[in-house]
């Protein structure tokens, strides 16, 4: 056994260097939650029939578990901070490798972005991803120029300045993992009124770009292809701006493809949003309050319209769910 | 013979990677010294049985192409240091930007070296371009050196060569061995001096002394990683090339020093320019001077930034004998504090401002603001500690570095490659790399 001693070795570096990869990389247990909701999906039962893709303008906004307790409809939110549009695309092609909901609703505020925008949000949705060919694809496209492949591959090279910065958390969570989300819902019960409206700046143009509308035709393909219904929405944000010019593109992109759209932004008063008690930062995103009228109304148009199943009334369903709710109720107490 | 095929194709690939238009300098330059080395050799060959006029004639006209060829080779690149120079002080020729060919500081005293030489009847002239080109352009050492001779490189590099296991293993070590200086030490000395560099209004006096004492730290990290990188990757092709760093800092006068420190340019300067002008050989007062213009012509190598810094290293090399004690240690303080004040003409942009840092250290007595604003410089506690850490073992290396490197070498293999483990781990955990930081570049490639 000459060479038992150096395969010893070199199997113990290889467990150190794994072990180094976990422990510096971030856990997004109790800081940047928002880290971990691409990971938390992949414990979940797989039985939703609607899915929501899009950015913090739905896993802010919708609550399933109102969706649930309204109408028994089952959900998931596959948001991410900042998910841009292809982001939406691979998240919706790797949900439907474990699933195919009768109804996927997306955001559509992410058409305003056609470039990667900041690294901090593409490690916020990919990080935990798990690897496949649309994880691949994914960083590809997400990846912003000071950015590379391999440090996605091996997160030491990225991660490794944290070894100064490691918390209890660190180890803590180096084995396990927590739910922070609730069906992909990150509640959030503070109170900041919108103190003033936006103005509405002049851009050099208002033209969704082509590579975005590229990626909305590849998600309603992909939906059609799975006989999805896809429903566009826009969520009743204050911020940033949803100009005139953009609604009127998607009204059109909508009516082309037969898909239909809400813009939440025009039932505000319908749905009973009051933006002094509804927002927790102004206007951006709702808090709880409003997350919670917004899904009861929302759960309304989808079962009417949708005829989406009442999973209450499932045995088996129901348990879980009922266990989710009063997790959830404890969450919002 | 396969090996050499593709470290040309590799080299010239790489070397255009950066530039089509370096390819046609650096071709330039090994085009005209090949040329006109054959030419030499061959007005020798022709003119053996001849007479002795015939013989003095053809010396001659040896000479002239000799002198020809040096000065093309050398114009070209004073003119570019001359124009960089111009350039960055006086923002001439904006509308041109010049940008010097990637390594040609290091190739042109090759070509020249090989070129005097053949002059010289010490080696013959190469008859393969393809060697030739191979000994130029070969990758490893074209952006950092060491600057090589063909008398030893044609031994090396066109020797039979076999992959050897050993040379694997003892090249990754000290491959690793160069990143483990390059990006842990000198990345981290960067990013303080970085700082410090920013604002010279504010950070002088102390901090001007401490950046002078990190920039040592700096550069011999940044400078001898990059020789262990190259020197290591050639051992793993079984290519052995010179070392160029002989623990520097433990020389005990500043003559000592440039007999440790980036040795291939000081014996090249000894070599191509000393003795040239008379050495030793001549009264006490012109060898002064000829060691004067050979540190004058380093400082021109550097750049025409560091005329200044070249003029003073020349004399602390004639009159250094006056700074000397008994005491070794305090001979190798005084070393190192002169050498390190001496950097500042390369942390500060000018000379001028790098000599108004220097006095600052004497009229800026601001030493205690400086250490309690240290964690403020960059690096936190952590990383001044990794930092320390590691120059000590820079350090320890450095004194014990027989030892160390022969017990190395007899070490078995799973001892091999646990050093080889511990230190990829150490330059992938407490390297400074990534983004917001850009420290892939050597300093010593910009020269």
């Amino acid at each position: 056994m000459k060479y038992l001693k150096p395969i010893i070795v070199i199997i113990i570096f290889i467990l150190i260097f794994i072990f180094l990869n976990k422990l510096l990389s971030p856990k997004y247990m109790t800081d940047l939650v928002e880290g971990n909701m691409t990971y938390e999906y992949y414990n979940e039962e797989k039985n939703h029939e609607v899915i929501f893709i899009g950015d913090c303008e739905v896993y802010a906004n919708f609550s399933p578990m109102v969706l649930y307790e309204e109408e028994g409809i089952t959900s998931y939110i596959r948001g991410n901070s900042q998910q841009l549009i292809w982001q939406s695309y691979y998240m919706l092609k790797e949900t439907l490798k474990y699933e195919t909901p009768r109804v996927v609703v997306f955001n559509v505020n992410s058409m305003r972005y056609s470039q990667p925008v900041s690294e901090a949000y593409n490690r916020l949705a990919i990080d935990k991803m798990k690897w496949s060919k649309e994880k691949i694809d994914i960083i590809k496209a997400s990846m912003t120029e000071e950015e590379n492949f391999f440090s996605y591959v091996i997160p030491l090279l990225r991660y490794h300045s944290r070894f100064d910065k490691l918390t209890n958390e660190d180890f803590e969570y180096l084995f396990k993992t927590k739910n922070s989300m609730y069906n992909g819902f990150l509640i959030n019960k503070n109170v900041k009124p919108v103190e003033s409206l936006p103005t509405k700046r002049r851009l050099s143009s208002y033209k969704f770009e082509e590579n975005c509308y590229d990626y909305l035709n590849k998600i309603t393909k992909l939906c059609k292809e799975n006989n999805i219904e896809l429903v566009l929405i826009k969520a009743p944000s204050v911020y940033p701006y949803w100009y005139d010019e953009y609604q009127e593109q998607i009204q059109k992109y909508a009516k082309e493809n037969n898909l239909d759209y809400y813009n939440f932004k025009e039932k505000v008063e319908e749905i009973g949003i009051d933006y002094n008690i509804d927002t927790y930062d102004g206007g951006l995103h709702l808090n709880l309050n409003g997350a919670t009228k917004l899904s009861k109304y929302f759960s309304k148009i989808l079962k009417e319209k949708y005829r989406l199943t009442d999973y209450r009334e499932d045995e088996q369903i129901s348990k879980i769910y009922n266990e989710k709710l009063e997790r959830y109720n404890e969450a919002i107490k | 013979m396969l090996i050499n095929i593709l470290l040309l194709i590799l080299s010239i690939g790489i070397y255009a990677s950066f530039g089509i238009s370096n390819l046609i300098y650096i071709l330039f330059s090994v085009v005209t010294t090949y040329v006109a080395a054959r030419m030499i050799d061959g007005k020798r060959a022709d003119t053996r049985p001849a007479s002795t006029t015939e013989n003095k004639n053809s010396r001659n006209s040896g000479k002239w192409i000799l002198i020809l060829t040096i000065t093309i080779n050398a114009g070209i690149l004073i003119a570019i240091k001359i124009l960089l120079f111009g350039q960055a002080k006086y923002n001439l020729l904006s509308t041109a930007n010049i940008i010097a060919p990637i390594g040609i500081s290091y190739y042109t005293l090759q070509v020249i070296s090989y070129i005097v030489d053949v002059y010289k009847g010490k080696i013959e002239a190469e008859k393969n371009f393809f060697k030739y080109l191979l000994y130029v352009m070969y990758f490893p050492y074209l952006f950092i050196g060491p600057i090589t001779r063909y008398e030893y490189m044609k031994e090396e590099l066109f020797k039979k060569k076999k992959i050897k296991v050993q040379n694997i293993y003892n090249g990754t070590i000290r491959i690793l061995w160069g990143l483990t200086k390059k990006f842990v030490i000198a990345g981290r000395v960067g990013i303080l001096i970085g700082t410090i560099a920013s604002d010279v209004s504010f950070y002088k006096g102390a901090y001007a002394l401490l950046a002078m004492l990190l920039y040592s730290v700096q550069l011999y990290a940044d400078f001898s990683g990059g020789i262990d990188i190259v020197i290591g990757g050639s051992k793993m092709l079984g290519i052995n090339l010179k070392e160029n760093f002989d623990s520097p800092y433990l020389s005990q006068s500043i003559k000592e020093f440039w007999r440790r420190w980036h040795i291939a340019l000081s014996s090249w300067l000894k070599d191509y320019i000393y003795i040239p002008l008379g050495g030793n050989r001549c009264s006490k007062i012109r060898n002064k001077i000829n060691v004067i213009i050979t540190f004058v012509i380093s400082g021109f190598w550097h750049g025409m930034n560091y005329l200044l810094w070249g003029l003073i290293h020349g004399l602390l090399v004639v009159y250094g004998k006056i700074l000397k004690t008994k005491w070794k240690i305090v001979n190798i303080i005084i070393t190192f504090l002169l050498v390190s004040i001496l950097w500042s003409f390369f942390i500060w942009p000018d000379t001028l401002t790098s000599i108004q840092m220097i006095g600052s250290i004497f009229t800026n007595f601001n030493y205690a603001e400086m250490f309690s604003n240290f964690l403020n410089l960059g690096l936190n506690l952590a990383n001044i500690i990794v930092l320390i850490i590691s120059v000590i073992a820079l350090i320890i290396f450095d004194i014990k570095k027989e030892k160390i490197i022969t017990k190395i070498k007899n070490y078995k293999l799973e001892g091999k490659l646990a050093i080889i483990g511990t230190l990829a781990l150490i330059v992938l955990i407490f390297g400074i790399y990534g983004i917001g930081f850009n420290v892939s570049e050597f300093i010593y490639s910009k020269f």
